[in-house]
């Protein structure tokens, strides 16, 4: 019988071109700015590495107290980033499976090449678990080593980008680049890297893309290079010189541990407890202790990685399609009204209530399937409309995959069938006496 | 006009008209607050500076290496900068207007305060620092030649002056002259004299409902010579020659010392349009969704009237028969439509303003203006009258006639 | 094949309760054409909703082919009608958006008959009606006798058990009048049971016998075999 309800479908539809095609363009423009938008949302709300969010953690401890300075983004008494003091005591301690302190620093290289131009190249000091602990993908070479670490060694892992630039791709693991005047010989070549957003520092850019180079945090601190990232201190006077901003209570500084087992996270909250008791019983804190530990989907949540812009248009376009649809429900309504005396006839020939529905609803699906096939056109035209209005970060967000066709699809043939359903339901109601009665 | 016989007539076909009614809610309820939104970003990347953005260009400077005596680099380059044909003046400083980075500093009048009494953004300037930006100077003076300080970043110098625009001077002394004044900066621990007050300088952030938003006007400039591995040269060129400047001074830079990055220049106009790029984006995108948002609505209203109208052709025709004029046929459908609009308005209203109010919470949202719901409802009313218009026109013109003849 | 006996049908309103029929019985016999006739108002139609199984009734019972209809569901009731009854109405009802075979075809596709089965029911109906060059012809492309001729080729196609005629003549001029009811003798001749309901005497006269409602109750069931001289002049 489908088969049949179908050609009845794309028949009765057909007959009411003008209203079909109302119908179909509120279907497809509501779904064309939803998907749109939903896009956008799901690359900025996704998980940006699902087979681990719920191993890797931030750490925070307050270490400024409930008088404090101000720090942007701070909803809890807790800064979001940590201070020198504190992040070395954690890396000392060694309380986590994995862990690495970092920040955010960069260099100008100078090329080999004495034609070429001085460029600059943004660096992450990190300890050698950061490549572990974040899956970063290698494409020569590997991470360096903990001797390394220990070692404050002059070793370096470069970008993709930054390979292709300065050695057009080829393996350049053991070659040397010139880095703010120091050789730094190349121990690995990451594969193309985005996590997006870029869960591990939501400081700068929420969505860009990781730095060109990372090279080993104890080397950076030697080399007192600055941070380039962002550097909270509280009131009470500001450090000065390179000694003092270490020994102070500045915070900028990103702590991240692994921990495996929901046990694990437990023993390291404990433990976080004990080292902030421990500040107290030293005198440094004179506060109860105050940390968090928040996995990845937690810290996204907490630091707000999905832009309000972006939140208030999916409401926007979520309330769109409501209209869309009542719209399409107004105009099925309408229509099936208008064929109360088709129904009757068909009904007194041996239609029962469950044919006239699947009939119905039927032709609302196939409504709905071609409001996705438009939607998904719109969808297409929207995010390219996207990518040209918003900033280059934003902009690569908006990619289409062909999961999201299916998506598109399902959503506008399940939102108009359900939107279908009571006109259907009017329509299963018609008694099949009516039009005997009515002559 | 007969309410009698139209609210009955809705009554029969009840949920036609309540889906035309939660229709024009909803568009109410989103027109208002995109409305909303769409001016407050608008006005948002409207705020000016303070500064002469057109013909300002700024060079981000970063030395190679570890370079030694900074301080003669940085008047080597300012010298050279200021000597080109085309620029009106020049200085470095740690940030410049529409970069959205920068440093904040927490005032007070007496170190003995407990807590502050204003939260600043710290500009640092030469003596030439107001001339390149073309602040304008209400009170006091420019900073001298021998107040001009060296200072390393990183590293804690107090200042021997300070200027402070007139925002931060009502917030430090309302009504009075700040100029003469002393303010007490938490950070660098010292009483520094306010030696001149300029009108406007807006701080370097510039996100909605971001860092710095609460203190949009509250800047304060230091008098330091930038000495650091990384900072911007700010350049006023002549009227129209900014372009040219940039590309120039972008060269004579280079010819003075190439050991350097000159990671990005731009006038200010183009900071502007960049800082304010997702916001523009956000404006453009739900004008068109609200575009779409009242086709879609009218077209819905047409299509659903002129099914009513087809529906009840026989006893329009019948109306017409018993002596209604065509202008009666047309009150009829435009007095129904007026009814299901003011109840949707009603309820739009009451939708509109609840949520605006869960997006305050929400979002960095302000309050609606109850005046934007009064105005959405309006159009809406209005939009659903225009939209009835054409199926109730075509009802108009159906001939009496239509009655003598079989159904 | 159709028996009523002792049926009531009250139609409720919320202030009375008015009785279209009334303690009414009826039996017609396989194979039978009978003539159903009475004044407007009478009850005629309401007899002929309940007989469809269009409608439930108050009391009584009906036998329908041998099997009790009272208390059915809707389902069931569809099926029987679908599978047992061929309506032809007073004015036509075909589909307007549905061609001449589609039209015919509703009904079969209800039935659950495969393709093959529903082409050779639809060319044998048509056939019969002697319509078959024009199945792909719309209804507004007809003439009100042949519409009617399609409407019943729809009713026959299935093969009904049961023909049940409401005033089919009722919008026709006199000469179409004739040709359908020339067919609908000619079925009868053929085995079907046919009930008419009219107000019109001289169609009346065409049926084997008549049945006279006055006031929802049957006055008048004395059989009364007719000749049926006029059948042969027809076709």
């Amino acid at each position: 019988m489908f088969g049949y309800y179908f050609k009845l479908a794309l028949g009765s539809l057909r007959r009411n071109a003008v209203l079909t095609a109302l119908m179909i363009a509120a279907i497809g423009v509501g779904i064309g700015a939803l998907m749109t938008t939903l896009t956008v949302f799901r690359a900025m709300a996704a998980d940006p590495i699902p087979s681990k969010s719920r191993q890797l953690f931030a750490v925070q401890i307050d270490n400024w107290g409930p008088k404090k300075g101000v720090s942007p983004g701070d909803k809890d008494n807790l800064q979001v980033q940590l201070s020198y003091i504190d992040a070395m005591g954690l890396m000392n301690a060694n309380a986590a499976h994995r862990q690495t302190v970092m920040y955010v620093t960069g260099f100008a290289l100078t090329p080999v090449n004495p034609d070429l131009r001085p460029f600059q190249v943004q660096a992450r000091a990190a300890y050698a678990d950061f490549f572990w602990m974040f899956n970063a993908p290698f494409r020569y070479g590997g991470p360096w080593s903990a001797a390394d670490d220990s070692g404050h060694a002059d070793v370096v892992v470069i970008g993709n980008e930054l390979n292709e630039k300065v050695f057009g791709g080829a393996n350049s693991v053991g070659k040397t680049i010139d880095l703010d005047d120091h050789e730094y010989r190349i121990v690995g070549v990451l594969d193309r890297w985005q996590p997006t957003p870029k869960y591990f520092d939501l400081n700068g850019n929420t969505y860009g893309t990781p730095e060109d180079a990372f090279i080993p945090f104890t080397r950076a601190i030697d080399q007192q290079m600055a941070s380039w990232g962002n550097t909270n201190c509280p009131s009470g006077g500001g450090p000065s010189g390179w000694d003092a901003r270490l020994q102070s209570e500045c915070i900028w500084m990103q702590f991240w541990v692994e921990l495996p087992t929901p046990a694990d996270a437990a023993r390291y909250r404990a433990f976080l407890n004990n080292y902030a008791a421990e500040q107290q019983r030293s005198g440094r804190f004179s506060w109860p202790p105050n940390t968090r530990l928040r996995d990845v989907r937690e810290w996204l949540v907490y630091q707000h990685a999905v832009d309000d812009g972006v939140r208030i248009l999916v409401l926007v376009s979520f309330s769109f399609l409501l209209v869309c649809l009542l719209n399409a429900m107004g105009l099925m309504l309408a229509k099936i009204m208008g064929r109360v005396a088709d129904i009757g006839v068909r009904r007194a020939l041996g239609a029962n209530r469950r044919a006239i529905f699947s009939q119905c609803l039927i032709e609302a699906s196939v409504v709905g399937l071609a409001g996705g096939l438009l939607g998904l056109l719109l969808t297409a035209l929207g995010l390219l409309g996207l990518r040209s209005l918003l900033s280059e970060d934003v902009g690569r967000l908006t990619h289409f995959s062909p999961a999201d066709v299916i998506i598109a699809v399902t959503l506008s043939i399940a939102a108009t069938t359900l939107a279908g359903l009571y006109p259907t339901w009017r329509a299963a109601q018609v008694q099949p006496a009516w039009q005997l009665k009515s002559q | 006009m007969e309410l009698g016989p139209i609210i009955s007539a809705m009554r029969r076909n009840k949920v036609g008209a309540i889906v035309v009614g939660v229709q024009m809610a909803i568009t109410l309820a989103i027109l208002c607050n995109a409305l909303f939104i769409i001016e407050q970003r608008v006005a948002l990347g409207k705020r000016p500076t303070g500064t002469d953005e057109a013909n300002i260009v700024v060079i981000t400077n970063q030395w190679a290496g570890h370079p030694t005596d900074l301080a003669a680099k940085l008047q080597g380059d300012l010298a050279a900068l200021r000597s080109m044909p085309g620029v009106v003046d020049a200085f470095a400083s740690n940030t410049y207007p529409l970069s959205n980075g920068g440093s904040s500093l927490n005032l007070k009048l007496n170190p003995e305060q407990r807590e502050s009494t204003a939260q600043t953004a710290l500009y640092i300037a030469d003596e030439h620092g107001l001339q390149t930006l073309g602040l304008k100077l209400i009170a006091g003076r420019n900073f001298t030649a021998d107040e001009v300080l060296d200072r390393m970043p990183g590293t804690n110098v107090p200042p021997s002056a300070v200027i402070v625009t007139r925002a931060l001077a009502e917030k430090l002394f309302p009504g009075k002259n700040a100029a003469g004044q002393s303010v007490y900066s938490e950070y660098q621990k010292t009483l520094a004299p306010i030696v001149g007050v300029v009108d406007k300088l807006q701080v370097p952030w510039t996100q909605a409902g971001g860092f710095g938003s609460k203190f949009n006007d509250s800047s304060l400039l230091e008098p330091y010579r930038h000495e650091a591995p990384y900072g911007y040269y700010l350049v006023h060129a002549q009227p129209g020659q900014a372009v040219a400047v940039m590309k120039a001074a972008e060269k004579r830079l280079i010819e003075v010392n190439r050991a350097r990055v000159l990671q990005k220049s731009q006038t200010l106009t183009e900071a502007r349009a960049e800082a304010y790029k997702d916001d523009r984006g956000l404006v453009i995108i739900l004008g068109v969704v609200c575009a779409a948002l009242v086709a879609v609505t009218a077209f819905g209203i047409v299509g659903l009237t002129s099914y009513w109208v087809a529906q009840r052709r026989r006893q329009i025709g019948i109306r017409r028969a018993l002596g209604a004029t065509r202008t009666a046929i047309i009150r009829y459908f435009q007095t129904e439509n007026f009814l299901i609009a003011a109840v949707g308005s009603i309820g739009g209203i009451g939708l509109a303003l609840s949520l605006n109010l869960w997006m305050v919470t929400a979002f960095e949202m302000e309050r609606l203006d109850t005046r934007y719901a009064l105005i959405g409802a309006v159009f809406v009313l209005l939009l659903g009258q225009l939209a009835v218009l054409w199926p109730a026109l075509k009802a108009a013109s159906i001939p009496p006639a239509l009655a003598t003849r079989a159904a | 094949m159709l028996k009523m006996t002792h049926l009531s049908k009250a139609y409720r309103t919320e202030v009375v309760e008015t009785f279209a029929l009334r303690d009414f019985s009826i039996h017609v016999r396989e194979g039978e054409f009978v003539a159903v006739t009475g004044p407007s108002g009478s009850g005629k139609t309401t007899f002929l909703t309940i007989a469809g199984l269009l409608e439930e009734f108050s009391g009584g019972e009906y036998q329908l082919d041998g099997a009790n209809v009272r208390g059915l569901n809707d389902n069931q009731r569809s099926k029987l009608r679908n599978e047992k009854i061929g309506f032809i109405f007073q004015a036509f009802n075909l589909i307007a958006d549905l061609n001449v075979q589609d039209n015919i075809d509703v009904p079969l596709r209800y039935r659950g008959f495969n393709g093959a089965e529903r082409r050779r029911r639809i060319q044998e109906a048509l056939g019969r009606v002697g319509l078959s060059a024009r199945s792909r012809h719309y209804p507004a492309e007809l003439s009100g006798g042949q519409q009617q001729r399609v409407a019943i080729a729809r009713a026959l196609a299935g093969s009904p058990r049961l023909l049940l005629a409401d005033e089919p003549t009722g919008n026709l001029d006199t000469q179409m009048a004739r040709g359908v009811m020339d067919l609908l003798e000619e079925l009868h001749r053929d085995g079907a049971t046919i009930v008419m309901v009219t107000h019109d005497p001289e169609l009346a006269v065409r049926a084997q016998r008549e049945v006279h409602i006055v006031d929802g109750q049957v006055v008048d069931m004395a059989p009364q075999p007719r000749l049926v001289e006029a059948a042969q002049a027809g076709s």
